[in-house]
């Protein structure tokens, strides 16, 4: 009994958490990438942070033994996906277009509907219909065949490709290597935690990557898999749950049932993030119950559907893969984020570089 | 006098717009407009309004002030182009 209420409990708090950083720090993975184009990299610098502090906390909670043994008794570790190679390239790709059309990345409309924008959580009905329909539905066939050629290493063709053993390096090498480049480049930012309102990008990137760090330590306790913050899945989950009555979660997670529905731990986070971004919002006096114009609407709608093929076939969205599997160090989640940028550079220039030069304003 | 009594050359209306709409509407208004003039901006949306306008107006060198309508959850922002 007692297990199961800290099940719902750390759910809550570490979704909640998140999303009230989120709002009021303005983390937008989308803006992050988008922005580069425009010569701004304040919010890819707070990205940078969020991935270093994820990446070395994350390891060090693996290496001090504080993930819970496997089933045959090794060492408990983190989840690291499986490299293929065709589903990380397009389904990266495909998700780094729908964000720019919905307005936010995976975890950017979810806390905005926290902030009471209609259009958001348009986009996160867009991104459930999209996830389903490529898992169980009418483009479940293309989906199939996209993840149908994983690739492993190893004698036995059998271990997940990461950034280390693909090189044949020491993994800490590695981050050691990857954090100085990314903490030379957040430095240049001149990184503060004061901010006149709401959180700093400094503040907001070690908070967020702080709270990634928690969950992947959180989800493998509770929820029987290290799977840390990712929100595909989740997403998918949550409504299963409350649509169908079961998650259907993956056979190594955990589930908790409340009344009559079967949830997994990573399912009750996602509920909790508009929430905790609808409290820090609140307390700011931001939130504002407001819809944009019809067409942007539909727009967003699209994007979110968008998103959620893409992410369903990738296997993870801007932090499922761009912060929690980049911080494992995963060669999916490296290869799929790239694309991600290159498709959200893409649809940028496409959608709102090129059409902003003719436009009247 | 402070720039929001000053007579704004043009509004620009970006209520209800979703990211990046008031921060691209914005840039589009402003490169129109004449140095000295200012752009008066409504949006509701925090993370424009509190984040990504200022930076920019700041990085362009362009003064902004900001008067948030606390009761109504929105902002009018008042750009004076350099």
């Amino acid at each position: 009994m007692e297990f199961t209420l800290m099940f719902l409990v750390s759910g809550l708090l570490i979704g909640g958490a998140f999303g009230f950083v989120l709002q009021r720090g303005r983390f937008c993975i989308n803006s992050a990438f988008r922005e580069v184009l425009f010569q701004d990299y304040t919010m890819l610098r707070a990205y940078f942070l969020a991935v270093v502090v994820t990446m070395v906390g994350a390891n060090l909670i693996e290496a001090a033994g504080l993930l819970q043994p496997a089933a045959d008794g090794t060492a408990g570790q983190l989840y690291r996906q499986a490299f293929v190679p065709w589903a990380n390239i397009a389904g990266g790709f495909i998700f780094g277009m729908g964000i720019v059309l919905a307005g936010g990345c995976g975890s950017g409309i979810l806390y905005r509907v926290g902030e009471g924008n209609l259009a958001y959580v348009v986009a996160v009905f867009g991104f459930f219909f999209g996830i389903v329909i490529t898992k169980f539905g009418f483009l479940k066939p293309v989906y199939d065949l996209l993840i149908s050629t994983p690739v492993f290493i190893g004698p036995n063709s059998d271990i997940v490709p990461t950034l280390d053993n693909l090189i044949g390096v020491n993994k800490w090498i590695v981050i050691a290597v990857l954090s100085a480049v990314m903490l030379f480049f957040v430095y240049q930012g001149k990184p503060t935690l004061k901010a006149k309102k709401g959180y700093s990008w400094t503040m907001v990137g070690i908070l967020a990557g702080l709270i990634a760090v928690a969950a992947f330590w959180a989800s493998d306790y509770f929820g029987g898999r290290a799977r840390g913050l990712s929100f595909t899945g989740p997403v998918r989950e949550f409504f299963l749950a409350v649509l169908w009555g079961n998650s259907q979660a993956a056979s190594t997670d955990k589930t908790m049932t409340l009344l009559g529905m079967t949830f997994s731990w990573s399912a009750l986070y996602v509920l909790a993030v508009p929430i905790g971004a609808f409290i820090s919002g609140k307390l700011l006096n931001e939130v504002k119950l407001k819809v944009p114009p019809a067409n942007e609407l539909i727009t967003v709608l699209l994007g979110g559907f968008v998103m959620g093929v893409g992410a369903q076939i990738g296997g993870g969205c801007n932090i499922g893969h761009s912060l929690t599997g980049v911080s494992t160090l995963a060669v999916s989640s490296w290869v799929a984020n790239a694309f991600i940028i290159l498709g959200n550079w893409v649809m940028v220039y496409f959608k709102l570089i090129r059409p902003m030069r003719d436009l009247d304003v | 006098m402070a720039i929001k009594d000053e007579a704004a050359a043009q509004t620009l209306d970006t209520l209800g717009r979703v990211c990046p709409y008031p921060l691209l509407l914005t840039k589009k208004a402003l490169e129109k407009l004449a140095s000295g003039q200012v752009l008066k901006v409504l949006t509701d949306a925090p993370a424009s309004a509190e984040d990504s306008i200022p930076r920019y107006c700041e990085k362009s060198g362009f003064t902004m002030e900001s008067v948030k309508l606390e009761d109504k959850g929105m902002w009018e922002l008042y750009i004076k182009k350099s």
